[in-house]
């Protein structure tokens, strides 16, 4: 017994795509995919569903409270449904294809589902797009992935795009160099978290002294990086200040206008991050348009680095899609709908001859008929 | 700096007598209908012709902002806790509008009340979320009562027997019969940021950060 009285509705965050939006979602995908196909990333497809262990393993752990799981009633196991591909790509690359020569790079595209959506994207199915680079660990692959980024988005029309990079563990090692207990440190990720300089400063001593001043240390790359470059570091944490200002000295070259910020003291959803890690913006977007960096991959923990755009986000920050004009075609001038196509037409073919072709024509969208193989163009009221 | 719009949301009632000295420190200046009680508008222009001010309830403000429809805003760390907002940072501390959230429960209970031996509690208060968190990590499990104001009215009344809520002087606990038993946090006003916003306008919006920041230490 349902108190669904109307068969519309669907569960929360779930929804119907209708036309437009459903073309421009495929043609953001296909763009997407075209620009990592060019650059070498081979498509891979892994299943909708898996074992829950293989899914939530490495990186997958931060998607554990989103999966949705089930009772393989075959056997007698508990599957996941995907919350991210990242992890599958990576079983893949791991196992399967663990003969390929490395660097491995591979592509994907394919549907989430997601127990809860984020407060700012409520949606709890969405569609993924993106590339993991398996088996390098230097820069120059870390700065690839961003930069495939930045132009897989200019190729869909994505303006003004920011990437604002950040070093997931630099905190935990500058916590190391400071012996904090796992109190304190727990304490200084909730602040850290929201950015919150008053509860950081209440920490006292070293603490508020040295996150205070990484806190301050938010915005643009070169400008932060000369900051943190003249802030003196514990050895680990410098190292990966060093690896991140090359990967920026890199992104530049390749993208000189792009717009790079740091963030250094960024973490939710990076927990299982191992090095530069970042995530897209474009203004006028509310949320992230996607997110990446490395991380160990499978059980063999080979060093990876992939990013992900969510691509509902890239679509509202697409121009929407202008088709070519359409023309109702007569019964009879349905054998020219080739031509008509090949000229750049949208052709609709009248299943039954109507009195007043212009008539229909306009009830259908089209701005043109055309009979007896002369094409007519409907008299608009706008002209 | 970019001429993209700028809207800055600020809380209605005692907060705003306070927070707009700062404001106006930090080289925004309202238009006059701002300081006119009368006036019904909702939002106003500015001497920067791109920034708007909005003036909304406290808990909104962190809503705005946190949907990025607002890009700056000034709320209460109450509202950052009991929200939680992911895309919410609050970078700078205002030291304005100081008081802290506590329990508070009728004089008479609280002589024989043993609160280690609570497993279960009903509390009325406006913040079922920090509520419950603080008595979740004390293994006690709150049912809470959603209230928006006027706390103090239900243990009189026997809506139960417990409050959570914002207390200043303690004199309207105190004018109610009512003592408090727990501290939960300090709660001082905080300048918010929309987190997309300081990604993508990072220049800007550090500049702001830092107007604040001086006229925060201009004032103390």
């Amino acid at each position: 017994m349902s108190d669904t009285a109307n068969k519309a509705l669907l569960p929360t965050g779930l929804r119907d795509v209708l036309p437009p939006d459903a073309a421009l979602e495929a043609v953001a995908v296909n763009r997407l995919l075209g620009v990592f196909a060019a650059h070498g990333y081979d498509r891979v497809k892994p299943p909708l569903i898996e074992f829950e262990e293989s899914l939530l393993d490495g990186v997958g752990a931060v998607t554990t409270k989103d999966t949705f799981r089930v009772m393989d009633p075959l056997s007698q196991r508990m599957m996941g449904v995907r919350a991210d591909m990242t992890i599958q790509v990576a079983r893949i690359a791991t196992t399967r294809m663990v003969r390929h020569p490395r660097p491995l790079r591979l592509c994907y595209a394919g549907q989430v589902l997601r127990v809860k959506g984020s407060q700012l994207r409520p949606e709890r199915q969405f569609t993924q797009a993106g590339i993991e680079l398996i088996g390098a660990d230097t820069p120059v692959a870390d700065a690839e992935v961003i930069g495939m980024v930045i132009r897989a988005l200019d190729a869909v029309g994505v303006r003004d795009v920011s990437v604002d990079l950040m070093l997931p563990p630099l905190v935990p090692a500058m916590c190391d160099a400071l012996q904090l207990s796992p109190e304190a440190r727990r304490t200084l990720r909730d602040a850290l978290d929201q950015k919150d300089a008053a509860a950081v400063k209440a920490m006292g001593g070293d603490v508020a002294g040295v996150f205070g001043v990484l806190l301050g240390c938010i915005g643009e790359a070169e400008e932060v990086l000369s900051r943190l470059q003249a802030m003196d570091l514990p050895a680990a944490a410098a190292q990966r200040r060093d690896t991140l200002a090359e990967v920026i000295a890199l992104v530049r070259e390749e993208h000189p206008a792009a717009t790079l910020t740091i963030d250094p003291v960024e973490y939710r959803g990076f927990e299982y991050h191992t090095g530069v890690s970042f995530s897209v913006f474009s203004r006028g977007v509310s949320g992230e348009l996607g997110r990446g960096g490395r991380y160990r991959a499978g059980e063999a923990q080979e060093r990876a680095v992939g990013a992900t755009l969510s691509v509902d986000a890239v679509t509202e920050a697409m121009e929407p899609l202008s088709s070519g004009p359409r023309v109702l075609l007569s019964v009879k001038d349905r054998l020219l709908a080739g031509r008509y196509q090949t000229d750049g037409w949208v052709t609709l073919n009248a299943l039954q001859d109507p009195q007043d072709f212009a008539a229909e024509a306009r009830r259908l969208g089209c701005s043109h008929y055309s009979v007896g193989g002369d094409l007519h163009a409907i008299n608009d009221k706008q002209g | 700096m970019s001429l993209d719009p700028l809207v800055i949301a600020l809380p209605k009632g005692r907060i705003l007598d306070e927070a707009m000295p700062l404001v106006r420190a930090a080289g925004i200046e309202p238009e006059p209908a701002f300081d006119d009680p009368k006036s019904r508008q909702l939002t106003f222009a500015t001497n920067h012709p791109h920034i708007r001010i909005i003036r909304v309830r406290s808990f909104d403000v962190a809503t705005f902002v946190a949907f990025g429809a607002a890009h700056l805003g000034v709320c209460g760390n109450d509202v950052l806790m009991e929200f939680g907002y992911p895309e919410i940072y609050a970078p700078l501390d205002l030291g304005i509008g100081p008081c802290r959230l506590a329990v508070a429960e009728p004089v008479a209970l609280s002589d024989s009340d043993d609160p280690t031996s609570w497993s279960h509690i009903r509390v009325a208060t406006k913040y079922p979320e920090v509520t419950k968190r603080h008595f979740a990590a004390r293994g006690v499990q709150a049912e809470c009562i959603k209230l928006n104001g006027a706390m103090e009215l239900a243990p009189s009344l026997g809506l139960c027997r417990r409050i959570v809520d914002l207390v200043s002087t303690g004199s309207t606990l105190k004018a109610n019969g009512l003592v408090e038993i727990e501290h939960i946090a300090d709660v001082t006003s905080r300048l918010i940021v929309n987190r997309a916003a300081l990604k993508t306008r990072p220049t800007e919006m550090n500049g702001w950060i830092a107007s604040f920041a001086e006229a925060v230490k201009q004032k103390a």
